[in-house]
C-alpha cells in the first residue's frame, strides 16, 4: 500500500517552476529518501505533500486522503522541518504535554519522546533558549508524539553533531522495525540517507528523475564507481576529467575514482592506458563497483545541464 | 478524538504568546476608574441617554482607545505576521485542526481577549458605580461599544490581519494599522468641520459607514458639545442604526475575504 501517492505534480512561483510533473509513491513501512540538489524542488515537493502548498496541478493522496487542510491526515503525520520554530514562550516539557494534549496522547508521552530524542534534562529549559541542534532534536521529538504512521522530514540532521545524527538514524531504523514507521526524508548528507533508505527518489529541476531501490536504481542506471591506483592521480585524472562521457573526477590518496555515464565503462577501460601514457603514470589496478548516494544525485543533477536520462522506477533486484 | 480540546489547546498557547498579564488589565482598571474620578458627573446629566452616551464614550476615549486598538493590531501583525514569517504556523499546521480554527484560536487571543478584558473591566466599573445607566440604558452603551468597536477597532484589525496574510510578515501591516488608527482619530473632526464649512453633510454620510460612532454622536449629541461649527447632518436613529450594519457588514466582508484565503489560498 502506497502512504504517499504524488502524481504529476506541478508547482511554480511567479515564472520560477519549483516542481514541474513529479510523480512519487512511498510504500508503507518504507524509509525513501529525497535526494537533489539545492532548488531541485524537495521543499516544495514535502510542502504538498503536507498539504502547506496547494500543487498548481496534479494530485497528491497521503494515507489515501487530501492532505490539504485535513485534521484526519494530520493526525497520523510526523513533520519533522529543516529549520523548525515553535512557540517560543513555553518550557520544553510544557510545551510538548500541550501537544500531547492536543493529539489526545497521555502527557507522559511527553517523557517517552524527550527521552527518544535524548532531550531528558532540557525539559525544564525555556524553547527559546536551546540550541540550534536541541531544538532540531526537540522537533524530533515532538514528530514523535502522536505515534505517527509516517513522517516526512526535510533535512532532519542539520544543526545536529554527529553523535546526535548517528543516534536519529539509529532511531528511524528502530521505529520502522519495531512500530512499521514509515518514512519521507529529504537529505543533503546522502551517505547517511544511503546506511538507513531502502529506495530513493532522485529529483532534479523539480522532476524525479529516476526512483526504486537503491541497490536496482544503481545497477539500472549503469552508475558506477571506478577506481584507479597510479602513482600519478593529479595528472590522470585532469586527463580523464577531459572525456565527455565522465560524470565525476576524484583523487584520493593514491588513486582516482571516476564516475561514467551508463554503459560507458567499456571505453573508460580502453582510454585509460592511452591516457595513464600521455600523463606518464603507471597504473597499479582498475576496479569498478556501484556508484553511490552521492554518485547517483550527481548524474540527476548532470542530467538536468542536458542530457535527459530519465527512467523509470527501478525494482529491487 | 474530540475537536475542541486542540482547538483549546492552540488557543491557549496564543494567548501564552500574545499577552503578559496583568501589565494592561491593571492599567485599563486603573484608567477606567480615573475616568470616573476625574468626571463631572453633573455637568453630563442632561438627560439620561447623552449622559449613558458620554460616559460610555468617555471611558472607551482616548488613550485607552488608541493604546487598545494598537495592541490588537500588534497582536495580529507581530503575532500572526511572525508565525508566518519565521514558520511558527507550519508548526500548528501539522496539529490535528482545520486552519479555520487555527485562525479562529489566533484570532481570539488577538483581539477576542483584549476586547473582552477592557469592555469587560469598564462594565464591571459601570456596574459598580453607576448601575441605573447600565439598567435603564443598556441599548445606549450596547450601541456606544458596539460603534466604537466596529470602528476603528475591528475594521483595522481586519484589514491588519488581511495584509498580514496577504504579505506573510507583520511590519509593513502593523505602521499601516498604527497610521490608520491616528488617522481615524483626526478625520472625524475634519469631516465634522468640512461638512460645516461647506454646508454639504454628504462627507459626514460617508464616513459614517466606516466610522458608525460619527452617526451616533451626530444623533446623541446633534449641534451639542462640537469644537466647530453646528452640525449640519442629525441623523435619526434608524439612519444610525443603518449606518452601524453597514459598518459591520464591512467589517464582516474583510474577515470573510482574509479566512477564505487563509483556508483555501495560503501556501506556507
Amino acid at each position: 500500500m502506497n502512504l504517499i501517492q504524488a502524481d504529476d505534480l506541478a508547482k511554480s512561483y511567479g515564472k520560477v517552476v519549483a516542481v514541474d510533473g513529479l510523480s512519487l509513491r512511498v510504500q508503507e513501512g518504507s524509509i525513501m529518501g529525497l535526494v537533489g540538489p539545492n532548488g531541485s524542488g524537495k521543499t516544495t515537493t514535502i510542502k504538498m505533500i503536507l498539504g502547506l502548498l496547494e500543487p498548481d496541478r496534479g494530485s497528491v493522496r497521503v494515507f489515501g486522503e487530501e492532505p490539504w487542510d485535513n485534521p484526519d491526515v494530520k493526525s497520523r503525520l510526523g513533520i519533522i522541518y529543516e529549520k523548525a520554530r515553535f512557540p517560543s514562550q513555553h518550557k520544553v516539557r510544557d510545551y510538548l504535554e500541550r501537544v500531547c494534549r492536543i493529539f489526545g496522547q497521555p502527557e507522559s508521552r511527553a517523557c517517552e519522546v524527550l527521552s527518544l530524542a535524548r532531550l531528558e534534562d532540557a525539559g525544564d529549559r525555556d524553547i527559546h533558549a536551546l540550541s540550534a541542534g536541541m531544538l532540531q532534536r526537540f522537533a524530533i521529538a515532538h514528530a514523535l508524539i502522536n505515534e505517527p504512521g509516517l513522517v516526512v522530514a526535510d533535512e532532519p540532521t542539520a544543526n545536529l553533531d554527529p553523535e546526535a545524527r548517528s543516534a536519529l538514524l539509529d532511531l528511524i531504523l528502530k521505529l520502522r522495525h519495531d512500530e512499521g514507521v514509515t518514512f519521507l526524508i529529504s537529505s543533503h548528507i546522502l551517505p547517511e540517507l544511503s546506511t538507513i533508505c531502502e529506495s530513493v527518489a532522485l529529483i532534479n529541476q523539480g522532476r524525479v528523475w529516476a526512483s526504486g531501490d537503491l541497490i536496482a536504481l544503481s545497477e539500472r542506471l549503469g552508475a558506477k564507481t571506478t577506481r584507479i591506483s597510479t602513482d600519478s592521480p593529479e595528472a590522470l585524472a585532469v586527463l580523464i576529467g577531459k572525456l565527455e562521457y565522465v560524470i565525476r573526477v576524484e583523487v584520493d590518496g593514491r588513486g582516482v575514482s571516476v564516475g561514467v555515464l551508463a554503459g560507458e565503462d567499456d571505453r573508460l577501460y580502453e582510454d585509460v592506458p592511452r591516457l595513464a601514457g600521455e600523463a606518464k603514470a603507471k597504473i597499479r589496478g582498475i576496479e569498478t563497483g556501484t556508484a553511490s548516494l552521492e554518485e547517483l544525485s550527481r548524474l540527476a543533477v548532470k542530467s538536468g545541464q542536458g542530457e535527459d536520462r530519465r527512467c523509470e522506477e527501478a525494482a529491487p533486484s | 478524538m474530540r475537536r475542541s480540546r486542540p482547538f483549546l489547546e492552540v488557543f491557549a498557547c496564543a494567548v501564552k504568546e500574545d499577552h503578559r498579564f496583568p501589565i494592561l488589565e491593571v492599567f485599563a482598571l486603573v484608567f477606567t476608574f480615573g475616568v470616573f474620578a476625574i468626571l463631572d458627573l453633573e455637568a453630563y446629566a442632561w438627560n439620561g441617554e447623552v449622559f449613558a452616551y458620554r460616559l460610555v464614550s468617555s471611558l472607551w476615549g482616548f488613550p485607552l482607545s488608541i493604546i487598545f486598538v494598537i495592541l490588537i493590531l500588534k497582536n495580529i501583525a507581530y503575532g500572526l505576521g511572525s508565525d508566518l514569517d519565521k514558520g511558527v504556523i507550519q508548526t500548528l499546521f501539522s496539529y490535528p485542526l482545520t486552519r479555520r480554527s487555527i485562525l479562529r484560536a489566533k484570532l481570539l487571543s488577538a483581539v477576542g481577549v483584549v476586547l473582552l478584558l477592557v469592555v469587560g473591566i469598564q462594565v464591571f466599573a459601570l456596574l459598580l458605580l453607576v448601575p441605573d445607566v447600565i439598567t435603564a440604558h443598556s441599548s445606549v452603551v450596547f450601541l456606544t461599544y458596539a460603534a466604537n468597536l466596529c470602528s476603528p477597532a475591528l475594521l483595522l484589525a481586519g484589514l491588519v490581519l488581511l495584509l498580514t496574510l496577504l504579505l506573510k510578515r507583520g511590519g509593513l501591516p502593523l505602521v499601516f494599522g498604527v497610521v490608520s488608527c491616528l488617522a481615524f482619530a483626526i478625520i472625524s473632526p475634519l469631516v465634522t468641520s468640512i461638512a460645516s464649512a461647506t454646508g454639504s453633510d454628504l462627507a459626514m454620510r460617508i464616513w459614517a459607514v466606516i466610522d458608525p460612532n460619527l452617526a451616533l454622536q451626530s444623533y446623541y449629541l446633534g449641534t451639542a458639545g462640537l469644537p466647530y461649527a453646528a452640525r449640519t447632518w442629525v441623523p435619526s436613529f434608524a439612519e444610525v442604526i443603518l449606518h452601524l450594519v453597514a459598518g459591520f457588514l464591512i467589517v464582516a466582508v474583510i474577515f470573510i475575504v482574509a479566512y477564505r484565503y487563509f483556508e483555501r489560498r495560503l501556501g506556507i
